[in-house]
């Protein structure tokens, strides 16, 4: 065995190490989210870094490219190390209360008040944790109920006419299933998704979930939420969702819709352009209707991504830039029209892009009258992918102990929320 | 006579042939979906052979994903570590077995232990470590980590090894003059070639095939190795499994034809090493 | 005469720590350190970059957790199907492929190819045949009639587990093959040659000849595979991430799950050291039984 071949090879791996080390740009600002390796969202977000540069030379931006379920567990490490990307996009108010993000008060204070009211005080509400603003809310999704058209009309339904009730909705489901085929499907996969979608049900049942502070969880002490929670679990063992719900994710869940083995899906508007994707035969054939509910006036879902500044970033000022830059009007109706992804912005409802899309009208106005989601509590991320995933998971595999599981999730949740 | 013994190894190859099935399917249906359009990978019932088998997803990931770069960081960290490993690993199994013949054992506890360690305990105190040292984003980081993660085996393995070469080779090297790096270097080491060969397919089988550690230590795009760039094409949003299977028939080539070639040099280490250890 | 021997010998073990030193300073720093850090973190209770000291605390709330001991119960539990049935399969494999001699090479790298694709990635491809509505596995099992309709494998406990434990086994059984192969290939003829004389059966001849001979070997295989298996994340954290409702939550996976989805480092810490004390116990286990069987004459 020779020596000189290896050490000149350990010197060459030296050499191309240094040289990666080096490379240096003016300002580097580093961004990441989880969306940036959807498919539909890539070109949009080439051109926003592209123009970005374009306009400001000497800032270069550079895009993190992460799977989405490994998103957080590379931010955490990174912030732990304080040397997380510069603009972010996570589960506010946990990242807020962990020291991971910085507050936004100086930079959005000094913005002239006919830019800053393009943000209603709600949607602000929802970025901020302790009285101070941590986030731009950039877009959401509104949560609505999504049929398939064809099905319904084979079924004998009407799709101009979707279900207003929670009554109505189980006499559609009954129609709506058969031997391999399901109305819906219900969600117990172990994503966030899982809570979104349950807390809709109890929301629509006239049910609480938790006290106004957030220092008391009722899934099962508030009556009519348990009542919402016996009705959706049990639409799976009554043959009217699609099996394995415990496996169940939005992928799962676009898939069986996709390919017409379920007929309806509670979604967001996204929902419908990754259908597409998926089939493009089932372009056009979605109907969208306000969630059914047992209570006049219930509120829907609707999430909040804003783009934040982590806590360690070293160029805060040029991070604020890029972050109005993308919250630009242009960009809101892009990201409307190619990804289906709902603008924040109150000023571009008589935008004619949106006015020509109906099913994004309809999702705008159903999202007049809904919740902000994440809610508002630091361990809200832990809590919604973990302790009420796993309570559904239980209820799904022992129904007769639901009453049980959830009691006990009231408990251990309650201990939680007041630990912080 | 004859006929039962043919009727038995009848009955061995049918059982070989049953277990290659079981072993082989999931590589069998990894290739077929890679190569089927992307409408068919949901069709039903599925289909095992297709008249619309294609390059088109290969083809699609190497258009839409810098896989050429991928797989150059991959193989820079794979050859980094496994040289690192053999080096390092040869000189401490000499060591051992030439200077401590019978106090090896607290040595290989402190292998054993290093072994025992879970990774994701690891994971943020090493980020940590490399960040103060200003080795993210750098072959370094990973090439370190990796080769931490194969020397305890590897050094165990060639301890077996260099035990089974013979002292009196030092000794006879000792009377001709040869100071004892020469020893090592010019006589024992080309002995221990097959146990150098295990060695570097073992580590380079780790460095290959490793993911978490990439994930947490590279941030720029083109630092990312190759089992990163796969994952990232699953989007909780969207997974395209035919370009993904693609990409993983691709990840999984070059280490299949390497063990292929040398996999003889394997079997002859183990058998030294692991066996008589 | 006596202090020359004893110079030389003083300076063969100098030489010895310099060769040996590079890969303890190495690992030293490499794992050791970090090691440190997380016996540090696990110590303390930690939100964010809040840092407070708590002693032992994190691990009392550890030990008194219900899921800790639920998530130890199921290490066990996959940790002992996977690791039997990789020696039985194993075994069985290596028996098999040292009889039959056509095509040998070709045939143990077909064996041994699960064992080069990235677990990760393995696990991924059999997420996709075990899919309920269309993977590949249901299908075959409808169209053989073996069930019904289609089987929900990830989403009940009890299959969930049957099933990483299955992709385990898929995973771990070619590394063991590729052990018992070497070690049945050094077992000398004469042996098998006396017994056959002796006039011993198939069974006989296992029984007399061959488990000797690979008695030393099982040991070591079997202890290095429970510490492999006991610490493995990537097949079940891909596959399940743990669910359903916990049923395949190994300790590398609650740890995981604990620091990176629940941000309780201390506690993830504290995990973590207590999986590594029970990984240390099948340690000392070892080395007892390395020592008996070197001594009884391996």
């Amino acid at each position: 065995m020779q020596v000189r071949p290896f050490l000149r090879m350990l010197a060459s791996i030296a050499a191309l190490g240094a040289a990666s080390a080096f490379a240096q740009q003016p300002i580097v600002l580093q961004w990441q989210t989880a969306n940036l390796t959807e498919s539909q969202y890539e070109p949009i977000w080439k051109k926003t870094i592209a123009e970005f540069e374009a306009a400001n030379p000497g800032i270069r931006v550079e895009p993190v490219l992460v799977a989405r379920k490994d998103h957080w567990t590379k931010f955490v490490a990174a912030s732990q190390a304080k040397k997380a990307p510069c603009i972010v996009s996570v589960d506010l108010t946990t990242a807020a209360y962990n020291g991971y993000l910085m507050p936004l008060d100086k930079y959005w204070n000094a913005e002239p008040a006919s830019w800053r009211h393009a943000w209603s005080d709600d949607m602000l509400k929802a970025s901020r944790w302790k009285g101070q603003l941590y986030g731009l809310p950039i877009w959401g999704g509104t949560y609505a109920e999504i049929y398939n058209r064809d099905l319904l009309t084979k079924a004998g339904l009407d799709p101009a006419n979707p279900p207003k009730t929670i009554d109505e909705y189980m006499r559609w489901s009954k129609k709506l299933s058969g031997a391999d085929h399901w109305a819906t499907a219900v969600l117990g996969g172990r994503t966030d998704t899982t809570t979104r979608v349950l807390l809709t049900w109890i929301w629509a049942n006239g049910g609480e979930a938790f006290n106004a502070d957030m220092t008391e969880a009722t899934f099962a002490k508030d009556p009519k939420s348990l009542a919402a929670i016996r009705m959706y679990l049990g639409m799976a063992r009554e043959g009217l969702a699609a099996p394995a719900p415990t496996t169940t994710n939005y992928l799962e869940q676009t898939n069986l819709y996709a390919q017409g083995k379920i007929a309806t899906m509670r979604n967001a508007y996204w929902a419908i352009a990754k259908v597409v994707g998926d089939n493009p035969a089932m372009k056009g054939k979605s109907v969208v209707g306000p969630i059914p509910a047992n209570v006049p006036n219930a509120p829907t879902l609707a999430t909040v991504t804003a783009s934040s500044i982590s806590s360690s970033c070293a160029n805060p000022d040029a991070a604020w830039k890029f972050i109005k830059f993308d919250a630009e009007k242009k960009w809101a109706i892009e990201r409307a029209r190619v990804a289906n992804w709902m603008p924040l912005r109150n000023d571009l409802a008589d935008d004619p892009a949106i006015k020509a899309d109906p099913l994004l009208e309809q999702f705008v106005r159903i999202g007049q009258n809904a919740r902000s989601y994440p809610l508002p509590h630091p361990l809200w991320a832990d809590i919604a992918a973990n302790d009420i995933v796993d309570a559904v998971q239980k209820a799904l595999l022992a129904p007769e102990k639901t009453e049980a599981i959830f009691r006990d999730l009231d408990t251990r949740l309650t201990k939680k929320l007041r630990d912080i | 006579m004859k006929r039962s013994r043919r009727t038995r190894h009848a009955v061995l190859w049918l059982v070989a042939l049953g277990a290659l099935a079981v072993t082989l399917f999931p590589f069998y249906w990894m290739l077929n979906t890679s190569l089927k359009p992307a409408a068919e990978v949901f069709a039903s019932p599925p289909t095992f052979v297709s008249a619309h088998w294609s390059l088109d997803a290969y083809a699609a990931v190497l258009a839409n994903r810098p896989v050429a770069r991928y797989f150059l960081n991959s193989l820079v960290v794979a050859v980094g570590a496994t040289a690192i490993s053999i080096v390092l690993a040869a000189l401490a199994a000499y060591g051992v077995t030439r200077f401590f013949p019978r106090g090896a054992l607290p040595f290989v506890l402190f292998l054993l232990f290093t072994k025992m360690l879970p990774e994701t305990l690891l994971i943020i105190p090493y980020f940590q470590l490399m960040s103060d040292l200003s080795l993210l984003n750098t072959y370094w980081a990973l090439i370190l980590a990796y080769s931490s993660f194969a020397l305890p085996f590897s050094v165990w393995m060639l301890i077996g090894f260099f035990r089974s070469i013979p002292l009196e080779l030092d000794e006879a090297a000792h009377i001709d003059g040869a100071s004892v790096l020469q020893t090592f270097f010019r006589v024992i080491l080309p002995l221990a070639r097959p146990g150098l060969v295990a060695v570097a397919l073992f580590t380079f089988l780790i460095a290959w095939n490793s993911y978490v550690w990439a994930l947490v230590l590279t941030t720029d795009s083109s630092m990312f190795v190759l089992s990163v760039g796969i994952a990232n094409m699953v989007g909780e949003y969207r997974v395209q499994w035919n370009e993904l299977m693609a990409a993983a028939v691709m990840a999984a080539l070059p280490v299949m034809a390497l063990y292929a070639l040398l996999e003889r040099h394997l079997v002859e280490a183990i058998t030294a090493g692991a066996v008589k250890g | 005469m006596a202090r020359a021997a004893a110079r030389s010998h003083f300076r063969r073990r100098r030489h010895g720590y310099l060769f040996v030193a590079p890969v303890l300073l190495f690992l030293a720093a490499v794992i050791v350190v970090p090691l440190g850090w997380a016996f540090w973190t696990s110590l303390h209770r930690i939100r964010g970059i809040r840092v407070s000291f708590v002693g032992l605390a994190n691990y009392g709330q550890m030990l008194a957790d219900d899921a800790f001991w639920h998530s130890l119960g199921v290490s066990l539990a996959f940790t002992g199907a996977s690791v039997a049935l990789h020696l039985g399969l194993g075994l069985a494999l290596a028996l098999l492929l040292n009889e039959l001699r056509f095509a040998r090479t070709a045939l143990r790298i077909a064996f041994l190819t699960p064992w080069m694709v990235a677990p990760a990635v393995g696990a991924t491809i059999w997420l996709w045949l075990l899919e309920p509505q269309f993977g590949v596995v249901n299908w075959l099992l409808q169209a053989a009639h073996v069930v019904s309709s289609p089987v929900a494998w990830l989403g009940e406990p009890a299959t969930a587990l049957a099933s990483v434990i299955v992709v385990d086994v898929w995973r771990g059984v070619p590394f063991v093959m590729l052990l018992m192969l070497a070690g049945l290939q050094t077992i000398p003829a004469e042996q098998y040659e006396a017994a056959a004389m002796d006039g011993a059966g198939a069974w006989q001849r296992f029984r007399f000849v061959t488990w000797p001979n690979l008695r030393y070997l099982t040991v070591v295989a079997t202890t290095l595979d429970i510490i492999n298996t006991i610490r493995h994340y990537d097949i079940i954290g891909v596959m399940t991430g743990g669910g359903p409702a916990g049923g395949t939550e190994v300790l590398p996976v609650l740890l995981y799950n604990l620091a990176f989805r629940s941000n309780r480092f201390g506690e993830a810490s504290a995990t973590g050291v207590l999986l590594l004390v029970l990984v240390l116990a099948f340690a000392v286990v070892y080395v007892k039984l390395a020592k008996l069987d070197r001594a009884g004459g391996g």
